[in-house]
């Protein structure tokens, strides 16, 4: 489903040059619920924005659902992200003019879904996170926990191939986080394939297969 | 053509994705803000269209003057060289049996000289009370019905058909109420101590050099912008009819009221009519002195000029709303680009709003335009010295201003939400 190979990013050129991922080689299967740990600085978020196509890596290759997607222009990386992954982020990331069932249903709009299937989706997305009484709240009218868990309704609500999320719990209180952890974990019962990355080795325990990142280099892969 | 078919599906989505995202933006933003950029649209829009609208009216409404205190639609004068139109009373006959003219008014015309003050010799070195000017003859009634000759009279009251021995003089004839006698110009004497009541001499010269001379009294003082009004003398048509020396059949102008519209055609029928006979037969806008029409083409160039410089000033306020906006709100650009919202789409939206701010503005300006400027200006013209301007819009020329505004409004839209989306998708949402 996801490969990395000898993937390298660096920031900056010459004596400022700064090696974030060294040579990282990773293979996640379809299904699988993956929490990427490490200390600040590790590379974690680095290597999820490479995996996700939000970045593009120095050099090294990433094989998405079996697409090289160093051959995929800006625009062909745009569909794919539309039509193959969803995204959560640590700060929520909701479109503030928009309710939590606008929020939800975007992605599918953009998708070319007609109006009304998008929103019934988006509903069903809502609920299936447990927020359903809530859609036509804007963002600011949510609680952090509430805005984290529409994000993840908008980050699954178009059944995407995989779900990213970045630090999902780092601006939420403790049951809130837990919350969200608990909707993380019944979307991989229902066989969603997550890569996660938290810094909260309490949070990771939710996933199945935990990878540590230290100084841009692998240094444990455990499954549960 | 299956690429095409794809291109043109995900035309429509970002078409409709832009929609909804710009309602939405357009719906929730503050409300003060939002009508602050559609204030300024709306006073960019008023620029363009009433800076440029009163310049050309100024103009434009001494030639509306014109045509509505002297000429009418139609003019037709004695051709140049010539003494009186030719065969005028068979003319004057086609015109009254014509079904499209509304009025007309056969004028007789001579020049002539009005001597003021009758009781006292100038002394050695005075000039005597005296000026000349055209003396025309006029049927009030037909004058009335033509161009409500009696709302010139600034004193005294108008020459009735049936009362003869009486002339109205042009207020800028008389010393105490021409516009130029402060203007202490070289060589211009005005008449002194003339008021309604007073006897004057008129004296008319034949061309064998012969004197024909006969005293009136002032019944009334004409005045008007329209200087064919306020530097001319009128007495009944009949009277003059009876000094004149010659010609007493022939008119020497005859205004008409017609159709606006109509009045190309009405000329070129009276051409027809006239046949060999000569006369300058013209259209309100034909006998309007070319310089006047330059001043208008002039003073158009100067408001659209200053109109240009609003529309710059309106494409870099739009421009700096769209870019603050879309500056403010680069992380959720980021964000949509992040998951997988098109750049175009998101253009799309950016420009839709500035739009919304464009249209806004232009519906109230033209609203305030035809609805309140426009009757206003009409109803109370600005007082400038030789017109009374007024406000000179057009539903074709407010269309095209609309127009350039929109499609300035849609680049100043589109520049700064171009620069923004096209920025690092991740730099955006990391807000680096």
């Amino acid at each position: 489903m996801i490969q990395a190979k000898q993937l390298v990013k660096t920031y900056g050129k010459g004596e400022l040059e700064l090696v974030v991922l060294k040579h990282l080689n990773l293979d996640i299967q379809k299904g699988e619920f993956v929490a990427i740990i490490g200390p600040s600085g590790a590379g974690k978020s680095t290597l999820l924005y490479q995996l996700s196509l939000l970045d593009n890596p120095t050099s090294g290759e990433v094989y998405l659902d079996n697409v090289r997607t160093s051959d995929l222009n800006q625009t062909q990386k745009t569909s794919f992200r539309l039509e193959k992954l969803g995204y959560v982020f640590q700060d929520y990331a909701l479109l503030p003019d928009l309710t939590a069932i606008e929020n939800t249903a975007l992605p599918m709009l953009m998708q070319g879904m007609p109006r009304s299937a998008a929103f019934k989706k988006a509903h069903e997305a809502l609920a299936r996170i447990g927020i359903a009484d809530k859609t036509g709240n804007l963002p600011g009218q949510l609680s952090g926990g509430q805005q984290q868990r529409v994000a993840i309704a908008r980050g699954i609500a178009h059944h995407p191939a995989i779900l990213f999320a970045d630090e999902p719990t780092a601006n939420l209180d403790s049951s809130n986080g837990r919350l969200v952890m608990a909707a993380f974990s019944e979307l991989h019962r229902q066989g969603q394939t997550i890569v996660m990355v938290t810094h909260e080795e309490e949070y990771a325990s939710h996933a199945h297969r935990v990878i540590s990142l230290k100084d841009g280099e692998i240094v444990s892969d455990h499954k549960r | 053509m299956k690429r095409i078919a794809l291109m043109r599906k995900e035309l429509l989505n970002a078409l409709r994705v832009g929609w909804f995202l710009a309602v939405r933006q357009v719906q929730r933003s503050g409300k003060g803000t939002t009508s602050l950029i559609i204030f300024i649209m709306v006073l960019t829009f008023l620029n363009l269209v009433v800076v440029s609208g009163l310049l050309v009216g100024l103009i434009a409404g001494s030639f509306q003057q014109f045509r509505e205190s002297y000429s009418g639609e139609v003019i037709i004068t004695a051709a140049p060289g010539r003494d009186y139109i030719e065969n005028s009373p068979a003319l004057i006959s086609f015109l009254k049996s014509h079904p499209s003219v509304a009025a007309l008014s056969p004028r007789y015309g001579v020049g002539g000289q009005i001597l003021g003050t009758l009781t006292d010799n100038p002394k050695k070195n005075e000039r005597p009370n005296r000026i000349a000017a055209r003396v025309v003859g006029i049927d009030p009634v037909q004058e009335e019905a033509l161009t409500r000759f009696s709302r010139f009279l600034k004193y005294g009251s108008n020459l009735q058909p049936d009362e003869e021995g009486y002339i109205l003089i042009g207020a800028n004839l008389i010393k105490k109420y021409s516009s130029f006698a402060d203007a202490n110009i070289p060589g211009l004497d005005l008449l002194n101590d003339i008021e309604v009541g007073n006897r004057v001499r008129l004296t008319l010269t034949t061309k064998e050099g012969g004197v024909i001379a006969k005293e009136f009294i002032v019944k009334g003082i004409v005045k008007s912008k329209v200087d064919e009004i306020s530097t001319r003398m009128f007495v009944l048509d009949k009277e003059l009819k009876r000094l004149i020396p010659a010609n007493k059949e022939h008119v020497q102008e005859i205004a008409i009221k017609t159709n606006y519209e109509y009045a190309p055609s009405l000329v070129a029928q009276i051409k027809d009519f006239m046949g060999s006979y000569v006369a300058r037969v013209q259209t309100t806008d034909e006998a309007i002195p070319s310089f006047l029409r330059d001043v208008e083409t002039t003073f158009g160039i100067l408001g659209n000029a200053l109109s240009s410089i609003a529309l710059v000033v309106a494409s870099i306020t739009v421009f700096i709303v769209v870019f603050i906006n879309a500056v403010t709100k680069r992380k959720f650009i980021g964000i949509m680009k992040g998951i997988g919202i098109s750049p175009l789409a998101i253009e799309v939206s950016y420009i839709l709003q500035a739009l919304f701010y464009g249209v806004s503005g232009s519906i109230i300006g033209l609203a305030l335009t035809f609805g309140l400027l426009r009757p206003y200006f009409s109803a109370h013209p600005i007082d400038f010295p030789f017109s009374d301007g007024i406000l000179v819009a057009t539903p074709a020329g407010a269309g095209l201003r609309v127009a350039i505004l929109l499609v300035v409004t849609l680049a100043a839209g589109y520049i700064p939400a171009k620069l923004i989306v096209r920025k690092n998708t991740l730099d955006s949402i990391l807000g680096r």
